[in-house]
């Protein structure tokens, strides 16, 4: 049942978003993908009516196609999360750089379809870091897609890369140019994040926090961290993992 | 005779454009609004017939629009139809305090059910 007041309808929702034996609860994932599988089925229906122009058509069905590629993204994401106890991720040396740009390669015709920019913002030979790639590449672009939905139309989101605490690791942050996050939630996000919460976290009412969530589990199993900072225009969700004390060659 | 507008509060930018579209194709005039907040101020400066509202948006919920536009004599008789993927859990009798006339599941809902809730709602 859903409540008047927003406070009590996160109570509710949290309640929902209890996981089940350490995993998202089946009430979260359905939540999560309802989203863009509402959207294709719309766009699928309008263009069954054939009364869309050609370029019309032609836009709807990028858009369904970018869509579903976000879903499968996201089914993906959750059959990772529930093989993270199970299985071994192996860690080695990863050029941040590189992997970034992989990032930003794959995920640039979803910014451009939003009309939004998306760059890479980083020193020119940062420290190779010691993560598991696909799963350092799954946290990227869960924050990157969770920037897309924060930024304004025609902004950017910029992926940094920085070294910290005198190179001991290199953080990934990024950057949305989007409203404020409240204190309060910022405050109650890091809360989250730190305190390994058994409740997925959301920064917005409409979301479940599930992309959070999966991204806090992955940098975990890397021995990394994830946290935010708030800026006055935006936030970085950013994550932070060992550098490899093997020099940088890349 | 000037064709009635229709303000379309809704946080997913395609869904709403989607929105406009099937409006656009039978005439209405369409405004977007991404966030409660802007659409606020979008109510103001469109004056809209209609508003098509979704429950769960970034920054603050439907209920906050819904309190700020009661507030107001002329803001307060814009019917409103609420689209949801929640709908299951709402009741028209609930909402209608909020000037809510209609309620569309997101989920099951056809372009054609948006047109005749919009239409349905101006009579």
């Amino acid at each position: 049942m859903i409540y008047m007041s927003t406070d009590k309808w996160e109570c509710e929702q949290s309640q929902e978003g209890e996981l089940v034996n350490g995993l998202p609860s089946v009430v979260v994932a359905a939540h999560e993908l309802k989203s863009p599988l509402t959207l294709v089925r719309q766009l699928s229906l309008m263009l069954e009516e054939g009364s869309a122009s050609a370029e019309e058509q032609k836009r709807m069905l990028r858009q369904i196609s970018l869509t579903t590629e976000k879903a499968l993204r996201l089914t993906c994401d959750l059959t990772y999360s529930a093989r993270l106890s199970d299985s071994l991720f192996k860690l080695e040396p990863i050029n941040p750089k590189q992997l970034c740009e992989d990032v930003i390669r794959e995920m640039t015709p979803l910014f451009r379809a939003h009309n939004r920019q998306f760059k890479l913002v980083s020193t020119r030979k940062p420290l190779l870091l010691v993560g598991n790639r696909d799963l350092l590449r799954r946290i990227i672009m869960n924050l990157s897609d969770n920037a897309l939905n924060y930024t304004e139309n025609g902004e950017r989101v910029e992926i940094k890369i920085e070294t910290c605490a005198a190179g001991q690791f290199v953080r990934l942050g990024v950057r949305d140019y989007g409203p404020a996050l409240p204190k309060d939630t910022l405050k109650m996000l890091n809360k989250k994040l730190e305190g390994a919460s058994s409740t997925p976290v959301h920064a917005r009412p409409q979301s479940s926090g599930l992309g959070l969530y999966i991204v806090s589990q992955f940098a975990d199993a890397m021995n990394g961290s994830v946290g935010i900072t708030r800026h006055r225009d935006g936030a970085t969700f950013y994550v932070d993992l060992q550098s490899s004390k093997q020099l940088s060659l890349l | 005779m000037n064709q009635p507008t229709v303000l379309i509060v809704e946080d997913d930018e395609w869904l709403a454009e989607q929105f406009a579209r099937a409006l656009k194709k039978e005439n209405y005039h369409t405004a977007v609004s991404l966030h409660a907040l802007s659409a606020i101020e979008m109510v103001d400066k469109v004056h809209p017939d209609a508003i098509i509202l979704d429950v769960l948006l970034t920054g603050s919920t439907a209920f906050t629009l819904m309190h700020e536009l009661q507030t107001y004599d002329d803001t307060s008789r814009i019917p409103i139809i609420i689209c949801s993927n929640l709908a299951s859990e709402l009741t028209i009798e609930n909402l209608k305090p909020y000037g809510v006339k209609r309620i569309l599941d997101k989920a099951s809902m056809r372009p054609s059910d948006l047109i005749a809730a919009v239409k349905s709602v101006l009579l």
